[in-house]
């Protein structure tokens, strides 16, 4: 993907060869054929089960339509598109998307990135043998998250409140809580992300080189300016990586919300996805439904746009 | 030394908090109810391994299980074939429309599953296919096509052309350069595409909530959900239907720690 340049050079060459080859043996018709075939089977399964769908998403998304039988639905042009914006329970479920955001992208990214300068500043050695550990609740299914962390935040016989309790601190009713229920779903997501960040940020900082360091050592920079003037600009690629993930792992909230509070207490945690569920499929208004999925698309991907915007890998 | 204890100690710590809630859930899994509730790092006094079979059977974990291993195996072997097909496609040949082909195959990358879910329903229920396993691999086999044909088309371009022009001098057919040449060499990635198309199928969740109703046809991270919500305050065997699932996690990620690690920060494209 970065290397366009040598990758076509590399596929002009090999195809210079092959046209040579082919043409000497007298195959030549044959091998016009080949390529194509070799893609079809996962050309089929693609479309089918990819592309339909998501050209389905656009044109539901214009229709009226109960799910139930085709010849209810109706052609409405961009009505659900005016209902949305309408739709105060839209605008809802986008905002708690937006709030979420910072605890699902930007605090996991800020967790690992501290603790991984400081880890690289003081030349620890052996910090890959916490990288296990690290990255292990990374890979866990997002239920699985909400699950476990539903009974270690359950307000009566949890483990943290517990130990809040032991410690005489507070307690709090967390997922059931009206203010806390949002940052809680958070900080789960949060916690799941921050030994990946951590990882992919120690792995970036050992790719810069120690010159760079002692450069900015003999210049006298202390460790802050050592932090600003080359980690920080070390890790652009890093940096993008990370909040890229992060970004498109933030879409887990689905899991891990529809796994504790389901949306409440309220609808204090009802982000877009969820809503949409409930439209399409509970109250059978699969064209509603839709308009909300291309919306969800349409902010995902301006938000991934941002990203490369400001830490655009294009530099390197 | 005395310096950096305290960083080691601020990694340590980190640690802990990203594997004490795996630790603890291990914990409550074997224990009774009451001993649940006296402490939570307390060890059981005899381990109540009833609790899994109570989640096995009564669960009906048994199914999930066999469901997810049938529906990972039935996904990652077929998406593994075909896109060292269809990335061979892309890396050996120039052909008309290949440009077009190549970002029409990595619309996926993109679009999430949440953006396509209301659809793929219709179209399942078209195809007569909700409620079946099917309904579960023949999308995951596509929604893997894109990222499977980069990473496979990537793969074949790094290895050395001479390799693959001297296999066709020898005469080898396209077919034969591509299953033993070609796709040997890349063993490396075939793995870790493996790896990574297990690990996306084995915890997806949004397609078989919507797709699958009759719990027969569940898969393990629908059924903690519904098991869950019946056993609500029986922590122990919602631990052990935890563990359960995580397990076999745990193990490939101990296995295949370095590639995976490398692998997902790869993964970075995927959508």
């Amino acid at each position: 993907m970065h290397q366009p340049s040598l990758s076509s050079t590399l596929d002009s060459a090999v195809e210079a060869k092959l046209v040579s080859t082919a043409s000497r043996s007298g195959r030549r018709s044959r091998e016009a054929w080949e390529p194509y075939l070799y893609l079809l089977p996962a050309f089929i399964v693609f479309t089918i089960f990819v592309a339909v769908p998501v050209a389905g998403t656009v044109i539901l998304s214009l229709t009226a339509w109960n799910g139930i039988s085709w010849d209810t639905a109706e052609f409405i042009a961009l009505e659900n598109y005016t209902t949305a914006f309408r739709d105060d329970a839209f605008w809802s479920s986008l905002g708690n998307n937006l709030k979420l955001l910072p605890y699902f992208v930007i605090l996991p990214a800020v967790l690992g990135l501290i603790p991984a300068v400081i880890v690289h500043q003081a030349k620890i050695r052996g910090a890959k043998i916490f990288q296990a550990g690290l990255f292990l609740p990374y890979i866990m299914p997002g239920v699985l998250i909400g699950v476990v962390w539903k009974w270690l935040l359950n307000p009566v016989f949890g483990p943290v409140n517990d130990l809040l309790e032991r410690l005489g601190l507070p307690t709090r009713t967390w997922l059931g809580d009206f203010t806390w229920a949002l940052p809680t779903v958070g900080l789960i997501g949060a916690w799941a992300a921050y030994g990946f960040c951590f990882v992919v940020f120690i792995a970036g900082l050992q790719k810069i080189s120690t010159e760079l360091y002692e450069a900015a050592r003999l210049d006298g920079a202390n460790g802050w300016q050592e932090f600003r003037a080359v980690s920080l600009p070390g890790l652009k690629r890093e940096i993008a990586v990370v909040l890229s993930i992060n970004l498109i792992g933030a879409l887990r909230a689905f899991d891990v919300i529809r796994a504790t509070t389901e949306g409440g207490p309220g609808f204090e945690t009802r982000v877009l996805a969820l809503y949409m569920i409930d439209v399409a499929f509970n109250a059978n208004r699969a064209g509603y439904g839709s308009a909300l999925a291309v919306l969800l698309a349409i902010v995902t991907l301006i938000l991934s746009g941002i990203v490369l915007k400001l830490f655009g890998a294009n530099d390197d | 030394m005395i310096k950096k204890l305290p960083i080691y100690a601020l990694l340590l710590l980190g640690c802990v908090v990203a594997i004490v809630p795996f630790l603890v859930t291990i914990l409550a899994s074997l224990k009774t109810r009451t001993e649940l509730v006296q402490g939570v790092l307390s060890l059981p006094e005899v381990a109540q391994w009833e609790n899994y079979t109570t989640a096995w059977t009564q669960g009906n974990f048994d199914r999930f299980f066999v469901n997810s291993i049938l529906v990972a195996v039935g996904v990652v072997v077929p998406s593994v074939l075909l896109s060292a097909m269809s990335g061979y496609a892309f890396a050996r040949f120039r052909f008309r429309g290949s440009k077009f082909l190549f970002g029409y195959m990595l619309i996926g990358l993109v679009i999430p599953l949440q953006a396509m879910v209301i659809p793929l329903f219709y179209l399942l229920r078209e195809l007569h296919l909700l409620d079946s396993l099917w309904a579960l691999i023949l999308p995951q086999i596509g929604m893997s096509m894109s990222f499977g044909t980069l990473m496979m088309r990537q793969a074949y371009l790094s290895i050395p052309r001479e390799i693959m022009e001297a296999s066709i001098c020898d005469g080898a057919s396209s077919w034969e350069t591509l299953w033993k040449i070609m796709f040997p060499l890349s063993r490396p990635i075939v793995g870790t595409l493996g790896l990574l198309f297990f690990i996306w199928t084995w915890n997806e969740f949004l397609l078989p909530l919507v797709v699958n109703i009759d719990p027969q046809y569940h898969t393990l991270p629908v059924g903690i959900l519904y098991f869950q919500q019946r056993w609500t305050s029986d922590i122990p065997v919602i631990a052990a239907g935890s563990t359960i699932i995580f397990t076999p996690l745990i193990v490939m990620f101990l296995i295949f720690q370095q590639q995976l690690v490398k692998a997902i920060t790869a993964g970075a494209v995927k959508g």
